[in-house]
């Protein structure tokens, strides 16, 4: 499928219907990766004010959840889609989920951060918790691009930056464990660090959900739980077909 | 109608064909089939060069000038010139067309052509780098999809001349800012600029005014604290009684000026509007009319409420606006003259006006004084013990309160600051007994 396929319908409302459910994730999308983006800002400048203003703007993504919900049952009640269209939307009752989740994970991020913010902070200033979260919201980024372009090698990167990312969080996962032995008094602060690069970790799978769902939508296979291997193969397989069809 | 000389052949041919036809016919008899014969070696002459046109059309073969004569040799030889002049045409549309690619190419701002719909339908290589739009699948995609940010998503849907700062999409490029400018039918262009090292050099600077105001105000505090004790001392021989006054005025200038510093950096830091607390302002205005009232050898200041309103917004910062423009009508105003300070609305809005009598500001630096430490007459507003950044605190603090501030002024005569507060920071009298329940 092809963005201008989007183009055949005879009825022009429903065309303008299925663009603006494209746009409205993507602009959801937006919102979600600002919500992130001043989470990860709160955390480095320990600025416990930005951290908890990014929990109370959690509501807005809530917000957009629902309408772009309503919409897309609307669609599916009024227009009937079939193919490609149908695709479209359930890929994107799929994505819009995730993207909750990930403005949920966002503001658990923000609370942590702020907490953070009136403790003691390590000499690195959460060197590797950064790090992660620059892989994460890179991986967030490269999402949605590959949902607003339909690019499914765009996504295949992304599925496969996500093994690195749960890398990341094993290694932080076992040098807290080790700094808690140490020292018992840092086991507050390394928990709460542990369970926001947890959150971090999440986002990343939800990325990789989101990505799928792409790859769901422009080659109509389901590639969930099948393996990295397989994805790969399935892409390839599907360019190829699509590029000789061309 | 007349036709061209070239059909003249055409017709004298066709002419010739049925003539010779004719005759052949009156000489052997059965002229019935010799004109059947003539027509059809006519139809066969017409049907070849109709072939050779149809080539002509279809490849880009020539055809040889002695090929054919009269009318087709001339059909022939405009189709020749016509398409010469297509094609020098083109190459000149093309060279155009190059050279405007390499000159957008060359340029380090991002230009994009986007249609009714935000769809892009053109960009240039700068664009490519600062927002990693990919020029191979990104035409035809919607540009609100590809730069996320919910505040650009805003600015697309409802544009306004001035651009909008946003964090670029690409890890490597930090500030972009984003210009819509609509042309012609339904068309826009977006101009994108990478101002990461504006922000960055701007950052650095407010830090540094920051720091260096914190740094110095300490010890300035210890030079001010010992001062004092020695304007106090009576074992100070009297020859000393001058410099010591001067020293403690000029601490106090300095403290002042730090103090403003601190102020000015704060307010420029804040990015956001400022709180919508309930500030009373006429009493506000009470006690720094009373303030001023107060002093002796100073122009006199009246008070006029016109309107029982407040605002919401931080109170300290719209102290020092009304503070400030107060102070400098004071300031500038002979001891003969007079200030006064009006409370009113205007509209749905809440203006705060100050008019005094004083020596007024030339035309052509109205614009320039809210800068900060900008003076119009050097000598005289540092001797009336000014620091210089009144007004641009004024200025920064009015802008996190949405307002707008007007200066009108005749030299000699007086000037009128007035500051306008939109509805939105407007309240009422109603609230304020609410508020003081």
């Amino acid at each position: 499928m092809e963005v201008e396929d989007l183009g055949h319908h005879i009825s022009r409302k429903f065309n303008e219907d299925l663009e603006h459910v494209r746009s409205s994730v993507l602009a959801m999308g937006g919102l979600v990766e600002e919500q992130l983006d001043r989470a990860i800002k709160a955390l480095t400048d320990a600025d416990s004010e930005l951290g908890l203003q990014v929990a109370e703007d959690d509501i807005k993504v809530n917000r957009m959840e629902v309408s772009i919900d309503e919409e897309c049952s609307r669609i599916l009640a009024t227009r009937a889609p079939t193919a490609s269209d149908l695709r479209l939307v359930i890929a994107t009752l799929k994505t819009i989920t995730d993207l909750e989740r990930i403005g949920d994970e966002a503001e658990k991020i923000g609370v942590l951060a702020a907490r953070l913010a009136s403790v003691e902070r390590p000499s690195t200033n959460y060197r590797e918790l950064r790090n992660l979260a620059r892989h994460v919201k890179a991986m967030v980024h490269g999402s949605l691009n590959a949902f607003a372009r339909l690019d499914t090698k765009g996504a295949l990167e992304v599925v496969k930056a996500d093994d690195a990312v749960d890398e990341e969080y094993e290694s932080i996962y076992r040098q807290g464990i080790t700094f808690m032995m140490e020292d018992p008094r840092t086991i507050s602060r390394i928990m709460d660090s542990t369970w926001l690069a947890r959150a971090l970790e999440r986002i990343g799978d939800h990325a990789k959900n989101i990505c799928e769902y792409v790859i769901f939508m422009v080659h109509g296979k389901d590639v969930r739980y099948t393996g990295l291997k397989n994805i790969e193969a399935e892409v390839e397989q599907a360019t190829r077909r699509q590029e000789s069809r061309s | 109608m007349t036709l061209p000389n070239r059909w003249a052949s055409q017709f004298a041919a066709l002419a010739g064909w049925l003539g010779a036809a004719l005759l052949l016919g009156w000489w052997f008899g059965g002229s019935g089939w010799w004109l059947a014969g003539a027509f059809a070696a006519y139809v066969g002459h017409v049907l070849r060069n109709v072939f050779l046109l149809d080539r002509v059309l279809d490849g880009h073969a020539r055809v040889p000038l002695f090929a054919t004569r009269g009318l087709w040799a001339e059909i022939f030889a405009r189709i020749d010139r016509v398409r010469a002049k297509a094609r020098n045409r083109k190459k000149k549309y093309h060279r155009l067309l190059r050279e405007v690619r390499e000159s957008t190419g060359a340029l380090s701002d991002g230009g994009i052509i986007l249609n009714a719909d935000h769809e892009i339908v053109w960009f240039n290589p700068a664009a490519t780098r600062l927002l990693g739009l990919n020029p191979a699948t990104d035409i035809g995609n919607r540009l609100d999809n590809l730069l996320r940010h919910p505040d650009f998503v805003a600015y697309l849907a409802e544009p306004t001349p001035e651009p909008i700062t946003v964090p670029a999409p690409r890890e490597d490029v930090g500030w972009l800012t984003v210009q819509i400018i609509p042309y012609g039918k339904d068309q826009r262009l977006a101009i994108v600029r990478d101002i990461t090292r504006e922000v960055s050099l701007e950052r650095t600077r407010r830090d540094f005014v920051a720091n260096a105001s914190h740094e110095l105000r300490s010890p300035l505090t210890v030079i001010s604290g010992y001062l004092d004790s020695l304007a106090d001392d009576a074992e100070i021989p009297q020859s000393w009684h001058a410099p010591v006054g001067e020293m403690q005025r000029q601490a106090e200038r300095m403290t002042r000026i730090l103090r403003d510093l601190i102020e000015l950096t704060r307010l420029e830091s804040a990015d956001e509007g400022a709180p919508p607390e309930f500030v009373d302002v006429i009493a506000m205005l009470k006690l720094i009319a009373r303030e001023f009232q107060a002093a002796g050898h100073r122009p006199s200041v009246s008070l006029k409420i016109e309107a029982d309103v407040a605002l919401l917004g931080s109170e300290s910062e719209l102290h020092s606006i009304f503070y400030n423009i107060v102070n400098n009508a004071v300031r500038f105003t002979p001891p003969a003259g007079s200030v006064q300070i009006v409370w009113k609305t205007e509209g749905d809005a809440a203006v705060f006006e100050v008019i005094d009598t004083g020596i007024g500001i030339p035309e052509e630096q109205i614009p320039r004084i809210t800068e900060r430490f900008y003076r119009v007459d050097p000598g005289r507003s540092r001797a009336s013990g000014g620091t210089g950044l009144g007004l641009a605190i004024v200025k920064h603090a009015l802008q996190r309160h949405e307002g707008t501030l007007g200066i009108r002024s005749v030299e000699g005569e007086g000037s009128a600051f007035s500051c306008s507060f939109p509805a939105s920071r407007v309240a009422y009298r109603g609230g304020a007994t609410q508020v003081a329940l």
